[in-house]
């Protein structure tokens, strides 16, 4: 379970994040929503340890993140595919997906995360072999997503998945996604396609400014009139 | 022609040690960012330390390389913790030319370290086998310089594998791509440094042991090497160990072939002026993406 | 960095102690003791002239030497050719800060590290050309010799010592100047509020150089014979670049400073071991990279200048 509050972060002498507190449970599937530059993925990056707060804590199954290099965070379950995917674009899918099981946790485990990775994703196993900057956006999100869960994970944080990306294939990793929930593990989403987002979570936040202005059931959030009118106006995305 | 054919195989030869003194340069480059241009110091230590390990130990050279290499890891790890670790905590701009200065500081350093301790002279390792000649025709190839390029080939070869198989060196890849990503897959990025720097420490030294017996080794070696490997990095580009390798038979042959135009005394200079216009025909740098 | 009054301060401080230097070979007649204090006024020249691009414009130039060496090669030929010294050694200066400026716009397209790789490479390729062209020993001639007075060398070292700290003391205070540390601080938004990278870079090349061209004159009129190479080995650079950075880079008196320190040392310490300077050096000029980007100078102002709550970092 992860907690946070009242996390403070900035960029030099510019505040990105005021006072943020939210928390994901065991097992959930939590939304974060928001405007560009609201501070999503500053968030993301400080619970990934990527970056380190000026204020707050974060908290995972009790254990406080923040001073925590990025690989620790990632031994101790939590991991991000970040925006971008940022894959190792020179090397194949199999070198990719294999170098997420590289913790020793994961390591224990890699056998059977592969086979739950190529069942998910069967369009991977047929491509293992090839160089990932070779492989299209979607694939290669399938391919961010793999390596992920290559390593073990108790929470996946995403930012921004279907950026980019088909939405035939959107379609297909929100699916997986779901299945990957089923299987245990929480899921903490930053999304822009707000209807795909809130239709795959159990809760969500609204993050404007560096502040959570909104939080609540999936369901509530997206009849909030507020949502509606800022993020689902004429130009919503259909799932 | 044969005297032409001669010279030309003898720049191979050596380039075949180019290339290796290049690997260890372009590795810690590739991977770390940061240009280490005591790396020719490293190569002449490498050099001194099989000539001891034959005057002392009374070891055949090429079995020295058993002692330099793990020598060299070690000197690696020690120069990484003692110094370049703390350069990689910069951005990658500030940490090359961090990794520039603090290299030039520690390049003087051991320089005159090697002048106090063992005097400016050249030393040369002799043995029993070292006159010895293969002949192919109107060619002749000195055996002991055929075998200095063959174990640069294995060594590369070897780097190589390391790179594709073992699990650290598929991080150390991985890191050299994109080190947040790294950070984001559960890789230890600064032990992925860390190893890389002893690696690229232990080609150096086993590129100076192999100077030390075909050739000479003396404190002064040390700057020539660094711009030889440097040539050899911009010549090949970063990313391809077997690519460095043939970047610097190229180097050697180029070299040979300038001084056979020239004259024996510009043998230096084309290496230096193709490192030149190249570096000015890329304006953003070696390898800028 | 520290502000104008301070290096004004630092400025007539110096220039009074050279003035006071003038008086020297009056007072003492020893050889030795002349040779010494030239060697420290040349190293404050040289360190100067280095100052100038890597203090003000920011940028590491490791072919320092090759304008050390035309400077010396072009003022000794014209010298010994019959020129008055003055007329040569402004000869070897404009030539060094004519390749300066030949080399310097595609030079300066390289960034940071590798415009400092780049520059040594160029550095190399003219001191391995000289030394084949010209491998002969450089001899003045016997009347030369017989007229050799250390201290009309002495009276030139000091001169040029001064013109070197008023050179530099000039431009820091100058819009260029002022224009050139803009760009140190921060290229892309020098260049962006209008600040003309490319030109300032140039002109502080130019001085560099020709400053580096003078002390490269000096040298060839205080050898009787040396290798015309000599005068462009890279140690002449590295020389510059340690007594620059240990003394504070990017200030008037730093280069001062760190040449008195690097020659005092290097004298005392060549007593016992030859070479042992610069393991020191080297060791001294690696913590100070790694723990002060400024130099000792910057130590010093840092000190004096604590702040009385937590600092930020």
């Amino acid at each position: 379970m992860l907690d946070i509050r009242g996390l403070d972060a900035a960029y030099g002498d510019v505040r990105v994040l005021s006072g943020v507190s939210l928390s994901v449970g065991a097992g959930e599937i939590v939304a974060l929503l928001g405007p560009n530059g609201a501070g999503k993925t500053t968030l993301m990056s400080a619970i990934a340890g990527l970056l380190r707060p000026g204020a707050g804590t974060i908290r995972w199954n009790g254990e406080d993140l923040t001073a925590l290099r990025p690989h620790v965070v990632v031994e101790r379950g939590v991991v991000l595919v970040p925006e971008g995917r940022r894959l190792f674009g020179g090397m194949t899918v199999q070198e990719n997906l294999e170098l997420g099981a590289f913790t020793e946790r994961a390591r224990r485990r890699r056998a059977e995360s592969f086979a739950r990775v190529y069942a998910l994703f069967p369009d991977l196993r047929e491509r293992r072999r090839q160089l990932v900057r070779a492989l299209s956006g979607g694939q290669q999100q399938m391919v961010a997503v793999g390596r992920a869960l290559m390593t073990s994970p108790a929470l996946l944080m995403l930012d921004e998945p279907s950026l980019g990306i088909a939405p035939r294939l959107v379609a297909a990793i929100f699916a997986a996604l779901a299945e990957i929930n089923r299987g245990g593990v929480g899921i903490f989403l930053v999304e822009q396609n707000v209807q795909a987002a809130l239709t795959l979570a159990h809760r969500a936040y609204v993050l404007e400014s560096g502040r959570v202005v909104s939080h609540g059931a999936a369901a509530d959030v997206l009849r909030d009139p507020h949502v509606r009118r800022a993020y689902l106006g004429p130009l919503a995305v259909r799932p | 022609m044969s005297i032409l054919a001669q010279q030309l195989l003898l720049g191979l030869l050596i380039g075949g040690l180019y290339g290796l003194a290049a690997a260890g340069l372009s590795l810690v480059f590739g991977v770390m960012k940061v240009l280490d241009v005591a790396h020719g110091e490293l190569i002449m230590l490498g050099g001194y330390g099989a000539f001891f390990a034959v005057g002392l130990l009374g070891l055949d050279p090429f079995a020295s390389l058993a002692l330099v290499i793990p020598g060299a890891l070690l000197l690696g790890v020690v120069l990484y913790l003692g110094l370049f670790g703390f350069v990689v905590r910069a951005d990658e701009e500030t940490r090359v030319k961090n990794s520039l200065l603090i290299g030039f500081g520690l390049a003087l350093a051991l320089h005159a370290l090697a002048v106090r301790l063992w005097t400016a002279d050249e030393r040369s390792i002799v043995t029993p086998y070292g006159g010895a000649v293969l002949t192919l025709g109107e060619l002749t190839i000195p055996l002991v310089r055929l075998l200095s390029l063959l174990l640069a080939l294995l060594l590369i070869g070897g780097l190589h594998l390391l790179l594709a198989r073992w699990r650290w060196g598929k991080a150390i890849r991985a890191t050299a791509e994109d080190w947040q990503a790294a950070l984001l897959t559960g890789i230890d990025v600064r032990r992925a440094y860390l190893l890389a720097f002893a690696l690229g420490t232990a080609l150096a030294g086993a590129a100076g042991t192999l100077v030390s017996v075909g050739y000479s080794v003396s404190p002064s070696i040390g700057l020539e090497w660094t711009l030889k490997a440097l040539i050899v990095v911009v010549l090949a580009g970063l990313g391809s160990m077997l690519g460095t390798f043939v970047g610097g038979l190229v180097l050697g042959v180029a070299e040979a072939a300038s001084a056979a135009a020239f004259g024996g005394p510009y043998r230096e200079v084309v290496g230096l002026v193709i490192f030149v216009v190249v570096l000015v025909a890329r304006p953003r740098g070696l390898f800028g993406k | 960095m520290s502000d104008a009054r301070h290096e004004r301060a630092w400025a007539i401080g110096i220039l009074a102690a050279l003035a006071a230097l003038a008086l020297l070979p009056l007072a003492v007649r020893r050889d030795d003791v002349l040779n010494f204090v030239f060697l420290v006024l040349l190293s404050i020249t040289l360190a100067q002239s280095w100052n100038v691009v890597a203090g003000y414009a920011g940028q590491v130039n490791l072919g320092h030497a090759a304008f050390f060496g035309l400077g010396a090669l072009l003022a000794r030929r014209l010298w010994i050719g019959g020129a008055p010294i003055v007329a040569a050694m402004a000869a070897g200066a404009a030539l060094a800060a004519a390749f300066a400026l030949v080399i310097g716009a595609p030079a300066f397209r390289l960034r940071g590290a590798y415009f400092a790789i780049g520059t040594l490479a160029l550095g190399e390729i003219l001191r391995t050309t000289v030394g084949n062209v010209l491998p002969e020993i450089s001899t003045l001639p016997a009347a030369t010799i017989a007229g050799y007075r250390l201290t009309d060398r002495y009276y030139m070292a000091l001169a040029l010592a001064a013109l070197s700290v008023l050179a530099v003391a000039t431009l820091a205070g100058s819009r260029a100047g002022l224009g050139m540390q803009a760009i140190r601080e921060d290229e892309a938004a020098a260049e962006a509020s209008g600040v003309g990278a490319l030109r300032l870079k140039l002109t502080a090349l130019a001085l560099s150089t020709a400053l580096a061209g003078l002390a490269g004159g000096l040298f060839g009129y205080y050898h009787i014979s040396y290798y015309p190479a000599h005068a462009f080995n890279p140690t002449w650079t590295f020389d510059a670049l340690l007594m620059t950075y240990i003394g504070g880079v990017g200030t008037l008196h730093g280069p001062v400073l760190g040449a008195v320190l690097y020659v005092v040392l290097k004298e005392y310490l060549a007593v016992r071991w030859v070479d042992f300077h610069l393991l020191i050096f080297g060791a001294l000029f690696v913590a100070i990279v790694l723990l002060l980007p400024g130099g000792l100078v910057q130590a010093v102002e840092r000190v004096r200048r604590r702040p009385a709550g937590p600092s930020g970092r």
